[in-house]
């Protein structure tokens, strides 16, 4: 294919499902059930999945370089300007984007598949009223999104899906909202989300204003640059926890992957969202949402400082063991997937951090369709067993479905890594799990003898860019014996970096370098340098994570054997048990898919993308191709040891709860365990403490600002009116009507005396008053001429004269 | 006849009618009305084509601050000293708020359709002719280019919804009718003072220069006495510098800062901004339905109008001066805003709170003065305008049903009104600032604004970042509203209720639909109309500020 054919079919296979969305939400109730569904499948999920078939196959039929030349070309649309960054908003065309975009189409269709069987019969009832094509509609929403998020070319594109299928799980979760614990979970999984992308949107802030841009291509680009010249983001001098601005950038972007991806301590929303519907919990809160974020910190690997990847890897680490850890007494089928998957998606951010991306990444795809079908499966279970979720309550389901009880097996197998040490013979995690171990491994222990060795030797252990090309996904068992760590460089230099290095008299233990010192704009500015700067690892990460790799195996196996094996504990639940033929059917395409995605396909995309993705100016990326990374007889051992854990894991299992559960009853009740398995149960109480602290704190804090509101601010205007009116009223009543109107009624009352006085004299004889007038002239004439007679006779003549 | 005159006063002339028609023509007199009025003012879209060609508003609005179009200049009170004119026109500030308002207007004129219910058939044609009036006032506001001109169609505004609330309110119609007016009135007066000084001190400027000052953007004119002219006394250098310099005072105070405080106060409190607002919680619960609307979508909208218009590019060094008060205040209205509608148990007072909250953004992004802030506060209030309308509407459509408003007391509306719970969903999420709707742009163009204006402004990080923190409240408070009122079982006292009519869905998706094309479509939708005036505002507000050493 050429020109923008790629673009557009992918951008068609986007359309599709928000064009469903809309239709169902208007026709969808005359459609009826399950019309509706099979319009939902057929259109919303049909379509993307056959265009994305048709691409990869396309895909897989171009070769490196035009695969580049199309990326390179593909359109950008001018979405808007935020303030003078243009928003380009395009298709990302990689490998990635391929994989991860036929991955989630292929889940998302079979998922769709069985929630039509799922939804027929009275799961689609909320309050006893049918919400059939509603759940449909949800679902094709969230296949758009889903599906935007995993095409943006743009950071800011990214976060707008990024919140819608944020959205879509918040629905779902809540599609029973007539029930109170669905009501409280959606609510969770949005604002803990949220939490997240508070972080994001930080990330995002300094992602626009250093780097100046929000497409993906350009950051990485400009991030490079920067760096190389000891500009923009690397100038600043600021820091926080010891961080620079650039690790900041990285750590926000994390956060926003924390909240979506469940990690530690944003991880509380994800067992609770196992309210919603079983296929919802299989789709978007196993196989396809909650691996957005890990997602996303590959896509934003190349503007992760070294600093920020160790962040990234210590959350990866501690989420990996705590959850695995509760895990382990979780009762609820549900619940233990669950958390399960907490741990697992721990171990992919793990796995990124410690710079294991292709490792990571394969583990995300084949743990999507293992996990997706092991969520199904539990729904086959609970649907079949009338709503029971408690594994207690089950047992010896094995007879009654076989094909359930046999492709969960598939999934535990592949969840706990298993396969032949040796060999090229295993499922999933053995491929997947096995290799970030290893990664850290290297980074934790044989880092430091690794540079010093790489400084003596030189191009002898070759910093091998191109070996990430190498096309041999198929040859995971060859233990080749050479150690690939790759070195990314920034684009413009390439491997040339490899040659030069020591031409350039650049070696680790001469110039262990600062941040920007390492930038001279030299050709060769020191890959010495930035090796130095990748820090070795704790110990205490590898030594987590290979312990953990032992426990999964013990609780996945638990979790089967007590479902499906052993006798039936409650007679009830075991009648009722049966399959439903429209439900197996995806749950064998995907056990098969599980098969598939562990040999073919995923690992050689992922290869591939992975020469452009993680090519980035200071970071560090290793191909982890474990078995090719064993250099040391210390590997051996190693991988031997990981390989099995499996084994041992299993055993155990089947030992203690082989019988029943008497066995863990009595282990339970042991002092000491018991303490521990009370705080497992309940999750460490961060549950509680969350409440306590956010929900009350914040409610609190509400309170006190709604207080100061009512009784503050409002009161000061009313204080201020009253003491108007108050003021009012005196000036109004007292001083107006007694002072001043007192004044003018004072001087009324003294009129009215005066005329009372003068009124007396007033007898109505015209006699009187001629003698009044006479007297009072001749009184006034006097006065006058003494007046004027004695101040100024020439006055008084002059008056008188006319 | 110049469009803006025609669609200014055609509200007024349907109020004429109102005043002589039969009692049962009324209000599909008042509806007729604001529908062509609406219709009336789509035509100035016509701008952007045809003749003018040119899509984007830089290329409408010419290459210089004060280009505009439809112009009408009109002596209107002339005496020696005094030169009031009647001068309308438009321009990309102005005009998405012009049709902003025809919109809403139509739309609550449609709310109130049923106002007879509610008033029991008292005073339908005292309450539509002041309802016409309202908006011939607030049209009015937004074209008007005479700062006198503007001042009275402010106080025109004022009036009607004075009564409106006063009479047609709830219990404590009233308190908040008078709270309102004297809190508005408060502002007036400032704006008042400022609007005497600066026709005054732009005298004094012109004698101070010999007398005669050629115009700054007319040709052939000649000013000779001071001016009432908005984009005169913000483009004219001679009058600009004499208001900027540190010599010129007030009460001896320097000029531009104080006059910047008092049009920003007399704005602010329209905004409203945190401490002035709390006139907003009770007008909004208190008034019907239709003027909540009114209120929420339009009126607030003058004071960030009123900033960009008169106190941004009039006084730009008082704006450098306010920079980081504006800003702080506006991050306070933003989370205060929000914990305080978090607080609420009355569902109107939840949302009003909430445009507190929103608002908030709208000052945070003028304040800081970047392109990406000035574009997101733009608009964020184009987006509040059509998301709080909707919310308000949403909240009469239940009151018109249950006759109260306490959120705790429903429960499960979603499964007893399906249409009303989807309308809801969509008009919160729109407000929560959900990615694809309208609330999402403003914020993060704003956020990331504040943000870029760090390297002139260190404090911007913080505040940013503080309100960056506003998403998870935001979503604390609206979630918890929807799982109050419309998830959970169906409730009794609820059942049976209707759905939502078809009048109330003619009101209802409009809105919806505009919220979600303003989403995803925001530079077709609004962008292109304002970006090029506001980056033109901004140009002349920031090289005025750097000129002052």
């Amino acid at each position: 294919m050429n020109g923008h054919t790629y673009e557009i079919l992918l951008a068609l296979g986007v359309l599709s499902p928000f064009i469903s969305f809309w239709l169902l939400v208007f026709i969808g109730p005359k459609l009826g059930k399950p019309l509706a569904g099979w319009f939902g499948v057929a259109f919303g999920m049909g379509v993307p999945l056959l265009l994305a078939s048709y691409v990869l196959m396309c895909w897989l039929g171009e070769d490196a370089a035009s695969r580049a030349m199309l990326a390179e070309h593909a359109f950008r649309y001018h979405w808007a300007n935020l303030g003078t960054v243009p928003i380009l908003v395009g298709v990302k065309l990689d490998s990635l984007t391929i994989a991860m975009y036929f991955m989630v189409a292929f889940i998302a269709f079979w998922i769709f598949v069985f929630s039509v069987g799922y939804m027929s019969g009275h799961s689609d009832e909320v309050d006893g009223k049918s919400k059939y094509h509603r759940f449909f509609a949800y679902l094709s929403l969230f296949a758009f999104s889903m599906l935007g998020l995993v095409l943006s070319s743009n950071l800011l594109f990214l976060f707008i899906f990024w919140e819608l299928v944020g959205l879509c799980s918040y629905l779902l979760i809540g599609f029973y909202f007539h029930e109170r614990v669905p009501q409280y979970a959606q609510m969770k999984a949005f604002i803990t989300n949220r939490v997240g992308d508070f972080g994001f949107i930080i990330g995002l802030m300094l992602v626009y204003f250093q780097l100046g841009t929000l497409d993906l291509d350009d950051a990485a680009r400009i991030f490079a640059e920067q760096y190389a010249a000891g500009t923009g983001i690397f100038a600043s001098s600021f820091t926080m926890f010891g961080w620079s601005l650039a690790t900041i950038m990285g750590v926000g972007l994390f956060c926003g992957a924390m909240g979506k991806s469940a990690q530690f301590p944003l991880h509380v929303w994800l067992p609770d969202a196992m309210a919603g519907p079983t296929p919802v919990s299989a789709l978007i809160h196993a196989a396809t949402m909650v691996a957005a974020g890990v997602y996303l910190v590959a896509r934003v690997f190349r503007l992760m400082t070294p600093e920020a990847l160790m962040f990234v890897a210590a959350i990866g680490c501690i989420t990996l063991t705590l959850m695995a850890l509760i895990a382990m007494v979780q009762t609820d089928i549900k619940k233990c997937l669950a958390y399960s998957t907490l741990s697992q998606l721990g171990y992919m951010i793990f796995g990124l951090g410690c710079g294991a991306w292709i490792a990571a990444l394969f583990h995300l795809i084949t743990h999507a369709f293992f996990k997706a079908m092991m969520f199904l499966g539990s729904g086959q279970v609970i649907e079949g067993c009338h709503h029971e979720q408690d594994m207690r309550k089950m047992g010896g389901l094995m007879k009654k479905m076989p094909v359930t009880g046999l492709t969960f097996l598939v999934g535990v197998l592949a969840i706990s890594g298993f396969g032949i040490p040796g060999t090229n013979i295993g499922l999933g995690g053995f491929f997947s799990k096995d290799e970030i171990l290893a990664v850290a491994w290297v980074r934790a222990f044989d880092w430091t003898d690794y540079s010093r060795h790489e400084a003596e030797h030189g191009e002898h252990h070759a910093l091998a860019v191109p070996a990430i090309d190498a096309n041999d996904g198929s040859s995971h068992g060859a233990i080749d014996g050479e150690k690939q760590i790759v070195l990314a460089s920034d684009p413009q230099h390439g491997d040339s970096h490899a040659a030069s290095l020591h031409g350039e008299g650049h070696t680790a233990s001469e110039s262990p370098r600062g941040l920007k010192s390492t930038a001279h704009g030299e050709d060769a500015h020191g890959r010495a340098g930035v090796f130095s700067r990748v820090p070795a690892m704790p110990k205490w990460m590898f030594y987590l994570a290979l312990f953990t790799a032992y426990i999964t195996p013990f609780y996945m196996m638990r979790c089967w054997w007590m479902t499906f094996m052993g006798k039936p504990r409650d007679e009830h639940v075991h009648d009722h048990a049966h399959e439903s033929p429209m439900m197996f059917l995806p749950l064998v395409v995907l056990a098969v898919g599980t098969f598939v995605a562990s040999y073919f396909l995923f690992r050689d995309l992922i290869s591939d993308a992975a020469t452009a993705a993680t090519i980035a100016p200071m970071v560090l990326a290793t191909d982890g191709h474990v078995h090719s990374l064993a250099i040391t007889a210390a590997h051996h051992w190693l991988i031997t040891g990981v390989g099995g854990s499996f084994v041992v894991g299993f055993v155990i299992a089947i030992l203690i709860y082989g019988r029943g559960l008497n066995i863990a009853a009595r282990i339970k009740g042991t002092i000491g365990i018991q303490q521990v398995h009370t705080v497992l149960e309940n999750k460490y109480y961060i549950d509680e403490l969350y409440h306590l602290v956010w929900v009350k704190g914040c409610m609190c804090i509400a309170h006190i600002a709604r207080f100061i509101d009512t009784w503050v601010i409002d009161m000061t205007y009313l204080t201020l009116a009253k003491l108007t009116e108050r003021l009012a009223a005196f000036s109004g009543l007292i001083i107006d009507t007694q002072c001043v109107d007192g004044m003018y009624n004072g001087m009324a009352d003294t009129a009215i005396d005066i005329g009372e006085a003068v009124r007396r004299p007033q007898t109505g004889r015209i006699r009187n008053y001629v003698l009044f007038a006479a007297g009072g002239a001749t009184v006034a004439v006097v006065l006058m001429l003494l007046y004027w007679g004695v101040a100024s006779p020439d006055q008084s003549v002059a008056m008188l004269t006319p | 006849m110049n469009t803006l005159t025609i669609i200014v006063f055609l509200p007024a002339i349907g109020a004429l009618l109102c005043l002589i028609a039969p009692k049962p023509l009324i209000r599909s007199i008042a509806v007729l009305t604001s529908l062509v009025t609406f219709l009336f003012s789509l035509t100035l879209f016509g701008m952007y084509f045809g003749s003018e060609a040119g899509s984007t508003s830089a290329e409408v609005f010419g290459s210089t601050y004060g280009a505009l179009h439809h112009v009408i200049r009109l002596p209107w009170i002339t005496s020696e000293s005094i030169n009031i004119e009647f001068f309308l026109g438009i321009d990309g500030l102005g005009f998405p708020l012009l049709i902003l308002t025809t919109l809403v207007s139509f739309l609550s004129c449609l709310a109130s359709w049923n106002m007879e219910r509610w008033k029991i058939g008292k005073g339908i044609r005292a309450y539509f002719i002041l309802f016409l009036l309202l908006e011939t006032g607030m049209l009015g506001v937004f074209v008007a280019l005479d700062f006198f001109l503007f001042y009275i169609f402010w106080e025109v505004m004022l009036l009607p919804m004075y009564f409106l609330i006063g009479v047609w309110g709830g219990e404590r119609r009233e308190y908040a009718a008078i709270k309102f007016f004297l809190f508005t009135l408060a502002g007036s007066v400032l704006m008042l003072i400022a609007l005497v000084a600066m026709y005054f001190y732009s005298g004094d400027a012109i004698t101070q220069a010999g007398g005669e000052v050629a115009s700054a953007y007319q040709s052939d004119v000649t000013l000779t006495h001071g001016t009432f002219d908005l984009i005169e006394l913000a483009t004219n250098k001679t009058i600009q510098s004499y208001f900027a310099s540190e010599g010129t005072t007030f009460l001896s105070l320097k000029f531009a800062p104080l006059m910047f405080v008092f049009l920003f106060i007399g704005f602010a409190i329209k905004l409203p901004i945190v401490p002035f607002h709390t006139w907003l919680p009770d007008a909004h619960v208190q008034a019907p339905t239709p003027i909540s609307m009114i209120l929420a979508g339009v009126l607030l909208k003058m004071g960030g109008y009123g900033f960009l218009r008169l106190c941004y590019p009039i006084f730009p060094t008082g704006a450098e001066f306010w920079a980081f008060t504006l800003a702080v205040i506006g991050v306070v209205s933003i989370i205060y805003g929000a914990l305080c509608a978090m607080a609420q148990s009355d569902f109107k007072k939840l949302v009003a709170y909430s445009s507190i909250s929103h608002m908030g953004f709208v000052l945070l992004g003028i304040a800081v003065m970047t392109k990406a802030g000035f574009q997101g506060a733009m608009f964020q209030m184009i987006a509040h305008g059509i998301s709080s309308p909707m919310c308000f509407f949403l909240v009469g459509v239940i009151y018109d049903r249950a006759h109260h408003r306490e959120i705790n007391r429903f429960g499960g509306l979603w499964l007893t009104m399906p249409k009303y719970g989807t309308m809801a969903t969509i008009g919160f999420f729109a407000a929560l600032g959900l990615p694809g709707m309208c609330g999402f742009i403003g914020e993060i163009w704003v956020l990331l604004g504040t943000f870029d204006a760090g390297s002139k402004y260190p404090w911007a990080y913080t505040l940013a970042i503080i309100s960056a923190a506003s998403v998870i409240l935001t979503a604390g408070y609206i979630l918890w509203l929807i799982r109050r009122v419309y998830l959970g079982k169906e409730k009794e006292e609820y059942a049976g209720y209707s759905d939502v009519s078809s009048r109330e869905v003619f009101i209802l998706a409009p809105l919806a639909l505009l919220a979600l094309v303003l989403g995803i479509f925001p530079m077709q939708t609004v962008f292109n109309f304002t970006n090029g005036t506001l980056d033109l505002v901004l140009a002349h507000v920031t090289s005025a500020i750097s000129m002052v050493p």
